[in-house]
């Protein structure tokens, strides 16, 4: 009782005393109005007493009221995207009104980093913004498209136009061989589980990207860091007048490009020329199968905010929808999207209440990728359909009726997706707040998959359902303290964080059900019961951590920043549960000396240095440490006639196991030139991951199986990176903007060896990818060898074909067969990876108009056309059909890998174009703005397959994806065609 | 007044806060779906469901690569590269003409499931003897154990010779190399077996697909045939290694005058999709088609199209097959032969099939004349085996139990083991005779005294033994192994390819391995 008294008392004194001194002080109203550079109101630009703390933000119309100390001179007045200025309120302090000039450099952006804010002249890592202007526009379906080859150093591709396919992401290259490659997503400060839930939050919501580069600015995040950070901040509402935005468009998306396959006419006549007798093969049909399978696909979105708020109370809400069809018959995706944020100020704004919550549901309708790979076995004279309608159905090795398998088989998602936050800060004096975050994601999907007995195939219906929840609890309590005495300015952050992690699932599966009708709902229905198989799982794990961050500048010249993280992990060996992870970095505004004062045209030169440490924690499941029990198939009981199942060890121990430690080290600088008409930055960094994971190999026995994940190897990210943006023209009525980024990165294996508990662990080439097709399994063709890049190809060099049409390999100098004469040609390794890539960025604007182009590309790397090794074969004839290339490139014997698949595969790629037109003084509307745009408008490449940034084979390696540089062929997986996608959209507020 | 108020400000949550941090470190984990290992071996189902992953291992021995290897190595069955099918890097080429590399991944793979096998069988050791309550039967348990290894490391000394012998769990992994001889690993496994030979299950229901008492005295029949290669100080010289002719007729003594085995009448009910009754399997390894996965005969062997005549589910792979001079051996009266598909194939609707692809009718021809050819007509090339029954409405994984032991074999050893030694030739003939009096349905074809010469008891062997495993082994024993074989296979240089190279993963894995010689 009297403690509780006491602390009522405590908290209330000083509150009260700051009340009181405020209200003593003589004050003044300063009223005016902010407009851009066109003359149209701001809304939500910040007006803050020069020197003091009061300020306020603008209404609905531009228009604000500041109630400030009598002694006020002058306010600053500031809007993301807009150069910051002094207005002098000394003289006239009433409807004051002033333009503010955009800018380049957001130099005074407020910046999310990691459990802060800092303003982006104050940042001494290396992080880039991208705002809502300069995103990516059109038919965007997962929102990193939206910066795709906008950020130096962060790579993200699309491999296929499958809506349903996440995109990959990765931050200054590859930074691990077992482990997870994305980047730690944080949306409004709470970290995603998984980085593909992104895609389920609707890309309009969206107001800024921070992509957190180097490991000076990652470190804060830990064990979690080293694949770099993207915080994600989403649109909020201002206070005053209610604001309704409505963005929306309609798109249609077709096939980029096919392979040349034989059409009937031509398989005919090619058979004809090599004798052979097509006899039943001939159908009579002329079908392109390629054609056959896809469509012209439809896609619309729309979203709808309401935003608003009043003194101290602000608030959106946004609804959207999503529908978006794949061009491959049955494929697509449907998104409801609904979320909620508010901002409550209390007790003299010294109370910051925010919660937020997101909710999202994705119907995905899913395709089996192996229908994909039949439709260039299948002879080119195969009808799709008989003459009365119904399906042609026929069976062959790795044929069927792709089209009847797709439009038949039953294989979609729903995914249900909640995020719900909630902080709490309150100001306790003057640059100390503290407060306590609390927030809970939930994911839901549940995989439906039915496919039913085909005719002639003599295959038997079957259905698998699964069911997975994802969740997590996080909670902090965190301290931030930022003050200024004299010239210097010292702010501190400490966090303390708990997160609990938990997965279940369970997934049945059931064949030949009595009544095929009832798809996956009825699995009781199945002829034999024994048949059906149902199976559940689930695990947790615990992250908590502990943060301390000091930054301390003086006179915005000299900048130091330390931060030291402390985490530890359940999935960590028990004798490595805890985790260090430091970062320093210290940065000098050059431009701020005495010095450069007379270098008028230099408006900024910031250097930056700084060294963090950073973890990886991906590739460790919640028990990999553990020696652990489970099922490993079934045994025979003779004495009762049945199969229960067998229990072995299925995991070495590792009592040792820990995350991946990236250590890295930048130089960068920021500069700008003509006040910022000019501007950009350079980075230099030299990362080193080192307890590299990888399932090694160990004998058996006295091991229990023959692989245990280890903290062994070392591989080392060296790069540059450029970026510029600049204001070309800035005319009254044209201005022309034009930016790029260009990347260096070079990936390098140091070492695959070192010990685990003392017993020596080496590896000298750790194969990976493998060529497929028929007759082409069993040895790896890239390897993780040390001293080159992952996945460095190792070849038999081509040499032509001889008089017979054999394939000729040079086999230590000599040209030699292959196959019976040559098993072992000489092998070379060549190196796939780019040397660098690049993204360019024009926009101009003619009175209303603006027309915005956008290019990347990548130059360097080659790519393994496991397609074509497959395809360009004429033994393939008479059936399966081939492409019209096998005809001609004098090749008769049997397919095998050599380097005369590994194709160049640089590209340029207009990745996106848009124009638009902004209606002005709309009556009744506050902003109308109509665009058209296009993506993957084309694309230059010497690349034969269908797409330079196809996707790649998996490595097969801990069962991650990583740029394996081997398409992944037609045999066994095939790949969804990439789209070209034209839309039309409007943006409406009113 | 202002500072101390700012000190209490801050102060008081700063407590607050830093006692609940305290609170909050722990990072304690519950499992759900798998278990660590001192949470199970709990209930006896529990130790049955621990004890069998031992035997697990053994559902890659029978089918696949180690079966593959040694059938194509020894000659009687061949995998040439149809068209683009079937090349793999050349690895099936390889096994035929005995040009395999330390890096051919098929031996990796062969070496991974014996060992798995041996590790199961050490890790399960280890754990059963230290249970705080003893399992009932643990001498049985380990008996079982021991010898069901033995087996393991007879396959690994027979194949890859010198390997590293471990027996102990808890062994350091540094310490482990491959410093004892063939001869020595040979002793150690005649050991075990006779050692624990007494302790294991006799034949009866409950011990179907286990290591029973006349399974160890068929493995030690087939170590004693084979000892003088075994032991044998110069390479491919096997005067130079001890014979066991005694024992090897003695152990086949114990079997067949156990009376527990008979041969089965009909040939072919030992291989067939409900061959449990078998009276002739004496050690098998149950498959089933919904529980027990990895019996894939029928897709190794059939032509694609050959769905068509056993109503399987999908289309076989077009692989596995035997040439004409190895065919030949069989006459027409030997019931034996219809193990083989030649000729004219039908469906099951009694139509003449054609190879959908090239349109030609599918004959199949027992000539392989090529080791690659990508003509049309050599997609028809090579006899397939349907010795074990293709099972309708399966597309691999089979029901049928595959066979590692059986007493034709047993008669078969001892009629050798005895003709080698000189020893009771009439009782040598006697055994001939009981398998071919069963191949042909009479004694029309029995032998005289005057046939009962090596060359002869091996070609029977072939007959026989068709495709199950034996093929290099008794080549190497019989002489042939090392000749030149058409198509492609020149005369092994010398003997060492008598025995496989130790993978080289396994010695990057673990650099105290010495390779064989001659790799």
């Amino acid at each position: 009782m009297i403690s509780n008294r006491l602390l009522k008392a405590l908290i209330l004194c000083p509150i009260l005393l700051f009340l009181a001194i405020a209200s003593q002080a003589q004050t003044k109203t300063i009223t005016g109005k902010i407009l851009d550079e066109k003359g149209n109101p701001i809304v939500g630009a910040s007006i803050v007493v020069k020197g003091g703390k009061s300020g306020t933000t603008t209404d609905a119309t531009g228009h604000f009221s500041l109630v400030a100390p009598a002694a006020t001179t002058a306010v600053t007045i500031s809007y993301i995207g807009y150069a910051s200025q002094d207005l002098d309120v000394t003289t006239q302090s009433s409807d004051v009104s002033i333009s503010l000039q955009p800018t380049n450099s957001n130099l005074s952006d407020i910046v999310v980093v990691g459990y802060g804010t800092a303003h982006k002249k104050d940042l001494t890592g290396a992080v880039a913004v991208v705002t809502a202007k300069n995103f990516n526009q059109g038919n965007v379906t997962n929102p990193v498209q939206q910066i795709q080859g906008k950020v130096a150093g962060l790579v993200i591709t699309t491999p296929g136009g499958d809506p349903n396919q996440p995109p990959l992401i990765r931050l200054r290259g590859q930074t691990s061989l077992t482990g997870g490659q994305n980047p730690l997503i944080v949306v409004d400060g709470i970290a995603l589980d998984d980085p593909n839930q992104l895609n389920n939050i609707p890309p309009s919501d969206i107001q800024t990207y921070n992509v957190l580069k180097d490991a000076s600015a990652t470190a804060v995040y830990g064990a979690r860091g080293a694949n770099g950070v993207i915080e994600i901040t989403t649109k909020k509402g201002v206070s005053g007048q209610a604001r309704v935005d409505y963005n929306g468009y309609v798109g249609v998306d077709v096939n980029a490009k096919k392979y040349d396959m034989l059409s009937a006419g031509q398989w005919k006549s090619a058979l004809q020329s090599l004798g052979i007798d097509p006899g039943s093969l001939d159908k009579g049909a002329n079908t392109d199968w390629q054609d056959a399978i896809t469509r012209t696909a439809f896609s619309h979105n729309h979203t709808l905010a309401v935003s608003g708020g009043s003194k101290g109370f602000t608030f959106r809400a946004s609804g959207s929808y999503l529908n978006q069809q794949g061009i491959v018959l049955s494929s697509g995706k449907e998104e409801f999207g609904l979320r909620f944020n508010a901002t409550e100020k209390a007790l003299n704004d010294k109370l910051n209440i925010q919660i937020g919550v997101t909710t999202t549901q994705t119907n995905r309708n899913l395709i089996n990728y192996n229908d994909l790979t039949k439709i260039f076995n299948t002879p080119p004279t195969y009808p799709v359909y008989n003459d009365d309608g119904s399906y042609f159905y026929f069976s062959d090795f790795e044929q069927y009726n792709a089209v009847a398998h797709l439009n038949q088989e039953v294989n979609y998602a729903k995914e249900y997706l909640t995020l719900m936050y909630g902080t709490v800060d309150y100001q306790f004096f003057h640059g100390l707040t503290a407060g306590v975050t609390g927030s809970i994601n939930n994911f839901n999907g549940q995989d439906h998959y039915f496919v039913p007995a085909f005719p002639v195939e003599a295959t038997i219906n079957q259905a698998t359902d699964d069911n997975y929840n994802t969740d997590s609890r996080h909670g902090n309590i965190h301290i931030n303290y930022l003050n200024q005495f004299g010239k210097h300015n010292i702010g501190f952050t400490g966090v303390y964080e708990y997160n609990y992690y938990t997965d279940n699932g369970m997934n049945i599966h059931g064949q030949n059900f009595l009544v095929p009708q009832n798809q996956d709902n009825n699995f009781s229905s199945a002829i034999d019961a024994s048949q059906t198989s149902a199976n559940t799982g689930k695990d947790e794990y615990k992250l908590i951590s502990f943060l301390g961050r000091v930054t301390y500048n003086y006179n915005e010249k000299y900048y130091i920043t330390a931060s030291y993280r402390r985490d530890g992990s359940s999935k960590f060996g028990v004798n490595n549960r805890w985790g260090d992870f430091p970062s320093f970095d210290v940065a000098w505004r050059i431009t701020q000396e005495k010095f450069m004062q007379g270098v008028s045209w230099l408006s900024e030169l910031k250097l930056r240095a700084g060294y963090g440490v950073t973890g990886n924690s991906d590739a460790i499941t919640p028990y990999a440490t553990l020696l652990l029990y489970g099922p490993i198939g079934r045994f025979y009981d003779p004495a009762n006639s049945v199969y229960p199942q067998a229990y072995a060890p299925i995991q070495n121990a590792n009592p040792d196991l820990k995350w991946e430690e990236r250590h890295g080290k930048n130089i960068g600088l920021d500069y700008g030139i003509l006040n910022s008409r000019i501007n950009g930055s350079v980075d230099y960094f030299d990362d080193k991951t080192v307890n590299l994971l990888f399932d090694y190999t160990v004998p058996v026995p006295p091991f229990f199986i023959n692989s245990i994940l280890a903290n062994v190897g070392t591989l080392t990210n060296k790069g540059v990176e450029f970026s510029i943006n600049a204001d070309i023209v800035r005319g009254r009525k044209f201005t022309w903007n034009a930016g790029g980024q260009i990347t260096f990165l070079k990936t390098r294996i140091e070492s695959l060896s070192g010990t685990y508990a003392g017993y020596p662990i080496k590896t000298d080439q750790i194969g990976s990818g493998t060529a497929v097709g028929r007759g082409l399994s069993s040895y790896p063709i890239t390897y993780l060898t040390p001293g080159y890049a992952p996945y460095v190809f190792y070849l038999p060099h081509f040499e032509g074909v001889d008089a017979n049409g054999n394939q000729l390999f040079d086999s230590a100098g000599v040209k030699a067969l292959t196959q019976d004469q040559n098993p072992n040609p000489t092998k070379y390794y060549i190196d796939p990876s780019p040397k660098f890539n690049y993204g360019i960025n024009n926009t101009f604007t003619y009175g209303n108009w603006t027309l915005n182009f956008f290019m990347r590309g990548v130059v360097g790397q080659k790519i393994f056309n496991n397609t074509r090794l497959d395809f360009d074969n004429i033994n393939r004839l008479p059936g399966n059909n081939v492409t019209k290339e096998a005809l001609t490139n004098g090749i008769k014997d049997a397919a095998a890998v050599s380097d005369l698949w590994l194709e160049k595969a640089s590209f340029l790629r207009m990745d996106n174009a848009s124009l638009s037109y902004t209606f002005q003084h709309v009556k009744g509307i506050e902003s109308l703005r109509a665009y058209v745009a296009a993506n993957n408008v084309f694309v230059i490449t010497p690349y034969k397959g269908l797409d330079p940034e196809i996707q790649t084979q998996d490595t097969n390696i801990g069962g991650t994806t990583n740029q394996a540089y081997i398409d992944v062929s037609y045999y066994g997986n095939a790949f969804y065609p990439k789209t070209r996608s034209f839309t039309l959209g409007v943006s409406v507020s009113f | 007044m202002k500072t101390k108020n700012l000190i209490r400000a801050g102060l008081i949550p700063g407590i607050f806060l830093l006692f609940f941090m305290m609170s909050c470190t722990k990072l304690d984990q519950k499992v759900y779906s798998v278990v660590p290992d001192q949470d199970f071996w709990q209930t006896p189902d529990q130790i049955a469901a621990g004890l069998a992953p031992a035997y697990q291992g053994l559902t890659g021995i029978p089918d696949g690569d180690l079966f593959e290897i040694n059938e194509s190595s020894g000659g009687e069955m061949i995998v040439p590269t149809r068209g683009n099918d079937w090349y793999d890097n050349g690895s099936h080429q390889a096994m035929w003409t005995h040009t395999w590399k330390p890096d051919l991944g098929t031996l990796d793979g062969i070496w991974g499931t014996i060992f798995n096998g041996i590790g199961k069988a050490n890790f399960t050791l280890s754990v059963v003897n230290a249970l705080p309550t003893p399992p009932p039967g643990l001498d049985n348990i380990n008996a079982e154990l021991k010898v069901l290894r033995a087996y393991y490391y007879y396959l690994a000394m027979d194949m890859f010779g010198q390997v590293p012998v471990v027996t102990d769990f808890n062994t350091d992994p540094t310490t482990i190399n491959n410093s004892m001889t063939r001869a020595q690993i040979f002793d150690f496994i005649e050991k075990e077996v006779k050692d624990n030979i007494a302790l294991l299950p006799d034949k009866s229901q409950a011990s179907y697909g286990r290591m029973t008492q006349w399974g160890a005295w068929m493995l030690l029949a087939k170590m004693y045939l084979n000892a003088q290669i075994y032991t044998e100080t110069t390479p491919g010289n096997p005067s130079t290694g001890t014979a066991r002719w005694a024992d090897c007729i003695n152990a086949c003594d114990q079997v067949i005058n156990s009376g527990k085995y008979t041969l089965q009448a009909n040939y072919f009910d030992n291989f067939s999709i409900n061959n449990e009754g078998s009276s002739e399997n004496i050690f098998v390894v149950p498959f089933d088609k919904v529980n027990i996965g990895g019996m894939n005969w029928e897709m190794q062997t059939l032509h694609y199209q050959h769905n068509l005549t056993y109503n399987l589910s999908g289309s076989p792979w077009n692989g596995f097959c035997s040439k004409a001079d190895y065919y030949n051996q069989f006459d027409n009266a030997d019931q034996r032969k219809a193990q083989f598909l030649v000729g004219q194939q039908y469906g099951s609707d009694g139509s003449a099939l054609k190879d959908i692809q090239t349109g030609l009718p599918l004959i199949l021809s027992p000539y392989v004349n090529q080791l690659s050819n990508p003509a049309d007509s050599f997609r028809l090339a090579g006899v397939r085996s349907v010795k074990y029954q293709p099972q309708a409405g399966t597309a691999g994984n089979q029901s049928n139990d595959m066979v590692l032991f059986r007493l034709a074999d047993a008669y078969l050893m001892r009629a050798e083991a005895k003709v080698r030694s000189n020893t009771d030739l009439t009782g040598a003939l006697a055994d001939i005779n009981k398998i071919r009096e069963r191949a042909y349905g009479d004694a029309n074809h029995d032998w005289t005294l005057a046939d009962l010469t090596l060359p002869n008891i091996y070609a029977e062997r072939q007959r026989e033994m068709a495709w199950e495993g034996w093929s290099r082994q008794d080549a190497i024993r019989f002489g042939t192994f090392g000749n030149a074989r058409n198509p492609g296979k020149a005369q092994d240089p010398d003997a060492h390819l008598q025995i496989f190279p130790i993978p080289s993963p396994r010695i990057s894995a673990n650099p105290n391995l010495k390779q064989n010689p001659g790799y």
